[in-house]
């Protein structure tokens, strides 16, 4: 297991330096970033004194090397924007991405089992139906539209939740269940799949036969094996809901990540945009090595070598 | 790793601990769409950072009226000009820095100093001060001399522009701590979620009636104007006309932007005279105008608004003419200029809510006069990159949908910028209307507004180099719980003195 997990760090690190190069390279494919920083009317000479200063005119491998100096003393450059730390601005957003991320995917794991299993159970029922069309809604309707909709309908009608901003636990409902839609449905579907060919497996049959209480075949015998594929697709929603966090931190005012993120792309702030690729990938990384420890613990077969 | 996770302890403890956001008493609520990035005096030509600190937290020498964009005193009482180039400022005196440092012409000097510092990225010098050396003599405590290389005819204009910072501000870093004269003073900044102010116990001038002012950002309009509607906010200046559904609640005011569209005057067929006339004959306005746009929305003869100094009277909004145009395409292709080769409208993603109606309503009116003109969306360092000078390389056969926005009063900025030779965003080049420019910049009075006058009537009826559109109109939603009434500066400016209470 030792041996195994050090490889996979070491697998790990080797892509991270690699994904490190790209962004480091591709960020700067972009362009110089002085035309978004200097006011439209500035002079020509003020946006070369700006490139100048800040070394956008030096060869890109200087560029490169000057910044492999500073990150080796852990230091990852200022911010254009803000004119801090660009990895103390990633590291205060960044629990705000993860308590989301981690409450929103808790939420739609659970849920998705409860669905997907039910489902499973009696397929074409109607349960399966009305929660297959659910499922299919809340995978495909944007979450701008449902962040929007969600604050006119309980904020402004119904007056029960707030519009928007950080605060207490009332304020992070609407966030996460707007969060919680997509991974929601896309689990849902893959645990009944995954429930339904497990279900027609030897091993059911034989529970039936043997009269087990279809609860204890659903929930103990079967939803252990079935469950996979689900952790795979989980592990990549999960990964994914960077992508749902940047349009709920923009909508609700939340200061994340995500948000960071693409605001680092869109004004070229390429030491945030570093920072910020930085830790997200590490995060990734560490998770999916939890997701190869869960498939070893989930099925006894799978041998870490 | 430990800040990290000091950060993350300190994430989940305000999980657990409810705040309350709704406004009290003493506190107005203010929603913005841009979360700030910086608060330093010396970048509050930027809107974002202006809304917030302009004249409530650092203020400036002189000021605008909102009405007719006249020159009113702030930290200057009064003003004369003493030669040519030089003008004597008098000084407000018993005003003191929040942190207890005096106001006087010392504090003057360095402030200007560190504002025209080349080092400091000053969005104020990069946008005002481009090629000007202000040199400040102190005559006594509270009178100067500033002499501005090269003359400077409306320099009070410009110095509404000039934050005065206390002389503790750092000279060549940037702060986001700024320290100033105004009635309130900075006391919170949750970098990506709110600023507050508060005020201070000795202001020189009327104390403000709301002694507390918060700051929320949030991206979208329609959550802005729900949260005033629900009263988390009270205030939110810059809504979407789609959002500003409550005639109760919400006010249109004049801002001061002008939508223009750009051509590239290097190629056929926009080198053609007949060719600008026609895309601007064959434009109907009004009927932007209550559909696409606003009812408030005007139709536009030039770049900068009435009450800008130098606006032209005598220039009326192009009429819609297709017949017009379509012959004066007929009358180019007959003399061989290629009418239909192949115009690129750009505009940029999110620059204006509905902009994709708008382009694409706009080419779709220049195609009915005959000319192939497709849209095409790009990125918005690409569009400046195009857009601006110098002309690198090979334009494209190119139109730009712009906003201009000219807050300061006086028409000279908006001309050097889009029209004169050298201007950073200019199109063409003629000689004439550089020389109207040029004068009207070392004018002052009667005879600046008159050449003013003169370069805008040659824009428009000879060189035809750009198609003006209209001026715009901003929203605001007003909780009635509070009085506030919008200016053509709130774009740039919001006085929380101006903000009271309804009862």
């Amino acid at each position: 297991m030792w041996r195994f997990l050090s490889a996979r760090m070491a697998h790990s690190l080797l892509s991270l330096a690699g994904l490190f190069i790209l962004v480091f390279f591709l960020a700067r494919l972009t362009g110089d970033p002085s035309a978004l920083y200097l006011p439209i009317d500035a002079t020509e000479e003020m946006r070369r004194e700006f490139a100048e200063q800040r070394g956008f005119n030096d060869p890109l491998y200087v560029q490169f090397l000057n910044f492999l100096a500073s990150a080796v003393h852990l230091d990852f450059g200022e911010s254009l924007r803000q004119s801090r730390p660009a990895m103390t601005m990633v590291l205060e957003a960044f629990p705000v991405t993860l308590t989301l991320a981690a409450i929103s995917m808790a939420i739609a794991l659970a849920l998705a089992i409860l669905i997907g299993t039910l489902g499973a159970s009696r397929p074409g029922g109607i349960f399966d139906r009305v929660a297959n069309l659910l499922a299919l809604l809340g995978a495909s309707t944007p979450n701008f539209w449902i962040a929007i909709v969600g604050i006119l309908v309980f904020a402004v009608w119904f007056g029960v939740l707030p519009t928007s901003g950080m605060g207490g636990p009332v304020y992070w409902i609407l966030p996460v269940a707007v969060l919680v839609l997509r991974p929601l449905g896309l689990i849902a579907q893959v645990v009944r799949g995954s429930m339904i060919s497990a279900l027609s497996s030897g091993y059911v049959k034989t529970a039936r036969a043997k009269g087990v209480k279809t609860r204890s075949i659903l929930f103990v015998h079967t939803l252990r094996n079935a469950m996979l594929p689900v952790i795979t697709v989980a592990g990549d929603q999960a990964a994914g809901i960077i992508n749902g966090a940047v349009i709920v931190e923009t909508v609700f005012g939340f200061p994340g990540v995500g948000k960071l993120l693409i605001d680092s792309i869109t004004y070229r702030d390429f030491a945030v945009l570093q920072a910020a690729v930085l830790v997200s990938a590490i995060a990734i990384l560490i998770m999916n090595i939890l997701i190869d420890v869960a498939y070893g613990l989930l099925d006894p077969r799978i041998r870490f070598n | 790793m430990h800040t990290g996770g000091k950060i993350v302890a300190s994430a989940l403890l305000s999980l657990l601990t409810a705040t309350s956001a709704f406004a009290s008493d003493s506190t107005v609520t203010v929603v913005v769409p841009d979360s700030i990035d910086n608060l330093d005096p010396c970048r509050t030509a930027r809107n974002d950072v202006g809304r917030i600190i302009k004249q409530n937290v650092v203020e400036t020498l002189t000021q605008l009226n909102p009405a007719d964009s006249s020159v009113m005193p702030r930290l200057a009482t009064k003003w004369e000009q003493m030669d040519d180039s030089t003008w004597r400022f008098h000084l407000r005196e018993k005003v003191k820095f929040h942190d207890g440092s005096p106001f006087n012409a010392e504090a003057i000097k360095k402030a200007v100093a560190r504002t025209l510092n080349p080092s400091m990225d000053c969005t104020v010098r990069q946008k005002f001060f481009g090629g000007i050396e202000l040199q400040v003599t102190a005559v006594d405590d509270h009178t100067i001399d500033i002499k501005a290389n090269p003359k400077q005819p409306i320099l009070p204009t410009i110095l509404s522009t000039l934050a005065i910072s206390a002389p503790s501000t750092p000279y060549d870093k940037a702060t986001n701590e700024p320290i100033g004269t105004g009635p309130f003073k900075l006391k919170e900044w949750k970098p990506g979620q709110s600023v507050d102010l508060e005020a201070t116990n000795d202001y020189w001038g009327e104390k403000p009636a709301f002694t507390n002012a918060h700051y929320v950002f949030r991206a979208e309009t329609a959550v802005q104007a729900a949260m005033v509607q629900k009263g988390e906010a009270d205030l939110a200046p810059y809504i979407s006309v789609q959002d500003a559904t409550d005639p109760a609640t919400d006010i249109s005011y004049p801002n001061t932007e002008t939508a223009q569209v750009a051509l590239t005057l290097e190629h056929a067929p926009l080198n053609d005279i007949r060719v600008r006339k026609a895309l601007n004959l064959g434009i109907d306005r009004s009927a932007f105008i209550g559909t696409i746009f606003s009812p408030d929305v005007k139709a536009a003869s030039q770049i900068v608004l009435p009450f800008i100094n130098g606006y032209n009277p005598d220039l009326k909004p192009w009429p819609y003419d297709p017949e017009q145009a379509k012959a004066l395409l007929a009358e180019a292709k007959a003399d061989g200029v290629p009418v239909d080769k192949e115009i690129i409208l750009f505009g940029r993603p999110g620059f204006l809510p509905n902009q994709s109606d708008v382009l694409q309503a706009l080419a779709q009116m220049w195609q009915q006069i005959g000319l192939n003109v497709r849209v095409q969306m790009i990125e918005k360092a690409q569009f400046i990159e195009l857009v601006s000078r110098p002309h690198e390389g090979d334009r494209p056969v190119a139109m730009f949908f712009n906003l201009h926005d000219n807050s300061t009063g006086d028409a000279a900025n908006s001309l050097y910028f889009k029209y004169s030779s050298t201007g950073g965003q200019s199109q063409g080049q003629d000689a004439e209307l550089d020389k109207l420019i040029e004068q009207g910049m070392q004018a002052t009075g009667e005879g600046r507004t008159k050449l003013f006058r003169q370069a805008f009537a040659r824009v428009t009826n000879d060189l035809i180099e750009d198609v003006i559109l209209f001026h715009f109109v901003g929203y605001a939603r007003v909780n009635p719980r509070i009085l506030y009434k919008p200016t053509p500066f709130t774009n740039n400016e919001v006085h929380i003195p101006d903000i009271k209470p309804a009862n």
